[in-house]
């Protein structure tokens, strides 16, 4: 019940949005609905906290589900309210048309339903359901401006994502395959919950099949090399708002699917996912390290950076353990707030001085300074420096690497991550220094608001790590390793 | 099973995978179309015969959607795509169409291959299914990566789907219903938006040539 | 001896022989009406025939030994073919009915063709020659494959043993295995006999003739052995279609009652094949030179799932 309110909020309101009689409120509408929605994961993710995995019908929250949700609510209030300043910027420059912030308006809301939807659905034919349904509703996003690369960057993004969510058909089929064998012809039996249980009997032939092909077919909706090619060009032409979205929720999205399927196949063949899941993380890395160095544009950079961490994720999830997972579910929840914070003061930068290209921006701190030091701020944090969270991410991966044995993986670990410490740095730290001739203007409140708590909100993960939310995370960790 | 069921099965999916290798053949938009038309119809008789032995009634009503679906309302789709568009000829693919229909045969070879090891699907006719459903998804990507015209690759990428609708048929008999209710709205969705960014390809670049799309490289 | 086998089996090959040039006359009397013409009478091709046999024979001063002699194997090669195909009943007048064995005697017969067609010293036989070469070498796997998709369905090479495994094998030996086979044998049947859409049987222009090119020089006796040789080929590959993958109706025992029904189903085949071609070739223009491979291809691609399907299903 309190579930499916949940889901209608953002739906209702994109109605609203779609069918306001006036242009300037819409956005304030769709303020006011991601507000709700906040409100309405915290209360559910508080309820299930305390009393454990909510299974009601269709609907299954457990503690791996909570942690996604908070993010995606937390986070995607945020940049709503970034958004209607950076829209209305755009309105102001007459880049877009009051009847294109609409369209912006409700399809967020769409957005934001369908990755809800796969957050909370039991049954791993309606999760894929969900995953193809949040390529289909992103993509006029992707495409929202109408330039010649923004349709280059949408049909990529279109045709990518929906061949491999295809072959992740082709996954959850044979899945379903391998537990009819258990349940006959059940309609439980794609459910997730009751599929943990038996995992240890389906057959391992057709489970290995299962996750070669939702590794390549997930795997290329979250940005795993070499399926990433999409990413960079959806990340950097979509409005700065959507790529933060798409970059810190959407890739969460797709991991989760993975997870959950990890999960489940890890407890009856060992070691298989996890040696996939290693492979495509180190390849990730590899090709963000080689990307990052060559890249001329702002956002593409950025873009990269996400599939190296959503490496970085694979990576440690393939390595496993309590410590691998912890490492893992930090990892997600450090990126999504780095990451998004970067995604929202790059926009500034990129409103402010009309370009996306690096060579040509120079003297951000000068310029814009707050959303400069903002800026910085998750430049220094995406590399891993201490003590935002992504360092200690890194660390406890290191050192479950190293605690179970897998000196190999740790040190070319390491040796990439220098790679794109040094990748990133050299060209970052250009950007920063130095006179741009612009005139410096302040940044509105309202955007630098949701860049300052999600700071706050990093530094809090990386240095302070309250007790509470440690236990949290690792009882998420044991959810999830605790198949092993 | 009775032996006539098994033969007409067998007939129907050599069917479909034929279906795709004369995909590979055909330079010409209306008859890729018909071609895909014509698979889907043969995938609804498969349905309905599987649902004929299993007894099941839910595949019937998966065939009538898929035929409702995949026979009447997008091939229409696609007919006035190609229409706004104006495009009536593919270009030359890539490899060119001897060599793709020999990929392809060597792409049915590794299907067989691959699935070899399936001991659990206990009746052969699944496991030949099981072969040819991911010999025809497989034939659909490698129309979808030598093709350059942007319709060709939306056609693409209905045949996978065509190809997973078959896994899902022999190997499970059919998912549970509103999965499968899920999939065909998301497919018909998937395949308006495709369609209007084809229009708006053709429109911003006067052309559906996908290999001009090379603004956005490194 | 078996007198009445013997009397059979000659009697059908005999039938064979004679009604080589009506077939092919069918086929230019149905294109003929197809198109709104008259067209010629059935028995036109015997005319011809009769006409070329007594006309004098000019033969090039470049030319060897090889032109005189190669429409004597030519016609000889097809003839030894024809007494190897069961026709009414399963046993045959020549030496056994392996199929390899008939293909590449067939094979011979194309490969002095071409190599006559040099002997000329003219253009157009140089051309004629090395583009049939270059059919030829795309049509032989496809061609193989599928006979051998029917060996394998039927435990022999022999086409006796296969017609006679195959008419009594049920409804439920079609299969994929055969439909194939017998869809990728379609195909190679009008690329070997020069039909459209690989090559144009009625044309003498310079883009667009094949074998034509090839039997430019003859004249005379030669060219009627040439010409009566190719209408043989056409009338043996319809037999092995319609005798070795559609069997049904032929006859095993020698029954009279048996027999008949055969002839009436070779005649109701035969006549639906020619028929079926006639009506292709006035639907169809020749396709261009360097598009014929990819028809080629899908012919042994057929013929490659064909095998494939026999082994996995």
């Amino acid at each position: 019940m309190m579930v499916s309110l949940l889901l209608c909020t953002p739906l209702v309101f994109a109605l609203f949005c779609a069918s306001a009689p006036s242009n300037r409120w819409v956005g304030r509408l769709s303020l006011l609905g991601l507000g709700l929605v906040l409100i309405q994961v915290l209360d559910l993710s508080y309820g299930v906290i305390q009393n454990g995995p909510l299974d009601a019908g269709m609907w299954y929250i457990d503690d791996i589900s909570v942690i996604f949700l908070l993010l995606m609510a937390v986070i995607s209030f945020l940049v709503g309210i970034y958004a209607l300043s950076y829209i209305g910027h755009e309105l102001h420059e007459g880049v877009l048309t009051p009847r294109d912030s609409r369209f912006y308006h409700v399809f967020i809301q769409l957005f934001l339903f369908t990755m809800l939807l796969v957050l909370v659905v039991d049954s791993l034919g309606l999760m894929w359901i969900a995953i193809e349904s949040t390529t289909l509703a992103s993509a006029f996003l992707v495409g929202f401006y109408k330039k010649e690369e923004s349709v280059e960057a949408a049909w990529k993004y279109i045709m990518i994502c929906s061949v491999g969510i295809a072959l992740a058909l082709m996954g959850v089929t044979l899945m379903y395959a391998s537990s009819l064998d258990v349940f006959g012809d059940s309609s439980r039996a794609l459910d997730w919950s009751v599929l943990k249980g038996v995992a240890a009997t389906l057959d391992p032939t057709l489970l290995k099949l299962s996750f070669i092909f939702i590794i390549a077919g997930y795997g290329t909706k979250a940005g795993l090399a070499p399926m990433h090619t999409w990413l960079p060009d959806a990340h950097s032409q979509a409005p700065s708002p959507v790529s933060a979205m798409m970059s810190a929720l959407l890739l969460n999205c797709a991991m989760y699917g993975i997870i959950r399927f990890h999960v489940i196949i890890e407890a009856a063949v060992p070691c298989f996912s996890s040696s996939l899941l290693l492979g495509f993380g180190l390849v990730s890395v590899a090709v963000a390290a080689l990307f990052i160095s060559i890249t001329t544009d702002l956002k593409r950079m950025l873009a990269y950076s996400s599939i190296e961490h959503m490496g970085i994720v694979a990576i440690a999830m393939g390595i496993g353990g309590t410590w691998g997972t912890v490492g893992a579910v930090i990892h997600i929840a450090a990126h999504s707030l780095t990451k998004s914070m970067l995604f929202l003061s790059a926009g500034d930068i990129v409103q402010k001085y009309g370009t996306r290209d690096i060579a040509s921006i120079t003297g951000v701190l000068k310029s814009i300074p707050w959303s400069g030091r903002f800026f910085t701020a998750g430049c220094l944090g995406i590399v891993g420096l201490p003590p935002f969270p992504i360092f200690l991410g890194e660390a406890i991966i290191v050192y479950a690497a190293l605690q179970s044995g897998d000196f190999l993986v740790a040190a070319l670990f390491l040796v990439l991550l220098l790679m794109v410490f040094v990748a990133f740095t050299y060209r970052f730290v250009p950007m920063l220094g130095g006179d741009s001739g612009l005139e410096p203007s302040p940044s509105p409140l309202s955007r630098l608001l949701p860049m300052g708590i999600l700071l706050i909100m990093g530094l809090a993960l990386g240095l302070v790590l309250p007790g509470p939310v440690l236990e949290f995370l690792q009882d998420v960790a044991a959810q999830i390793g605790g198949v092993l | 099973m009775t032996e006539i069921m098994m033969n007409s099965l067998n007939i129907l999916a050599v069917g479909i995978l034929l279906a795709s290798l004369m995909a590979m053949t055909t330079p010409r938009m209306g008859q890729l179309i018909r071609i895909f038309t014509l698979q889907s119809l043969m995938l609804a008789c498969m349905a309905a015969l599987v649902g004929y032995h299993t007894g099941s009634e839910h595949l019937y009503i998966i065939a009538s959607i898929i035929v409702l679906l995949k026979v009447f309302i997008i091939p229409r789709f696609l007919n006035y795509s190609i229409e706004r568009i104006k495009v009536k000829r593919e270009l030359e693919p890539l490899l060119g169409i001897p060599g793709s229909l020999l990929l392809s045969a060597a792409i049915v070879v590794l299907a067989y291959f691959v699935t070899e090891p399936v001991i659990s699907l206990t009746e052969v006719i699944t496991r030949n299914c099981l072969a040819i459903s991911l010999a025809v998804t497989l034939i659909g990507l490698l129309l979808m990566i030598t093709r350059r015209k942007a319709m060709t690759e939306v056609i693409g990428l209905l045949m996978m789907e065509n190809g997973l609708f078959l896994a899902v048929i022999s190997t499970s008999h059919g998912m549970p219903l509103i999965v499968e209710m899920g999939i065909f709205f998301d497919v018909l969705v998937a395949v308006i938006i495709m369609g209007m960014f084809a229009f708006r390809i053709n429109e911003t670049f006067e052309t559906s040539d996908t290999s001009i799309l090379k603004r956005l490289r490194y | 001896m078996d007198y009445s086998l013997f009397i059979i089996t000659t009697l059908q090959f005999l039938a064979l022989l004679v009604s080589a040039p009506a077939a092919v006359g069918l086929i230019r009397l149905l294109k003929a009406r197809a198109q709104g013409r008259r067209g010629a009478s059935l028995l036109q091709p015997y005319r011809d025939l009769r006409k070329l046999w007594r006309k004098d024979e000019q033969v090039s001063e470049d030319a060897s030994w090889l032109f005189r002699v190669a429409p004597l194997i030519s016609a000889a090669s097809v003839i030894l073919t024809a007494s190897m195909l069961p026709v009414l009943h399963v046993t045959v007048l020549g030496p056994g009915s392996d199929m390899i064995l008939a293909i590449y005697i067939l094979m011979l017969a194309r490969a002095i063709l071409v190599l006559s067609s040099l002997e000329g010293g003219s253009v157009f036989g140089g051309m004629g020659g090395s583009r049939d070469s270059m059919i030829s070498v795309l049509i032989e796997p496809a061609l193989l494959l599928s006979i051998f998709s029917l060996a394998a369905l039927a435990g022999s090479t022999e086409l006796s043993s296969t017609a006679q495994f195959i008419s009594q094998g049920g409804y439920l030996i079609i299969g994929p295995t055969l439909i194939l086979a017998a869809a990728s044998f379609c195909i190679t049947t009008l690329a070997e006999n020069a039909r459209l859409p690989f090559d144009n049987p009625a044309t003498h222009l310079e883009l667009t003739m094949v074998h034509e090119a090839m039997v430019l020089e003859y004249s005379g006796r030669s060219l009627a052995l040439m010409e009566y040789s190719s209408w043989l080929k056409l009338t043996v590959f319809i037999t092995i279609l319609v005798n070795g993958f559609l069997p049904w109706g032929i006859s095993s025992t020698l029954d009279p009652l048996s027999l008949a029904l055969a002839f009436v189903a070779f005649m109701f085949k035969l006549i639906l094949a020619l028929g079926l071609i006639a009506l292709l070739e006035s639907q169809m223009a020749k396709m261009r030179l360097f598009r014929l491979p990819n028809l080629l291809t899908t012919s042994f691609t057929l013929a490659l799932l064909a095998l494939m399907a026999f082994y996995i299903l």
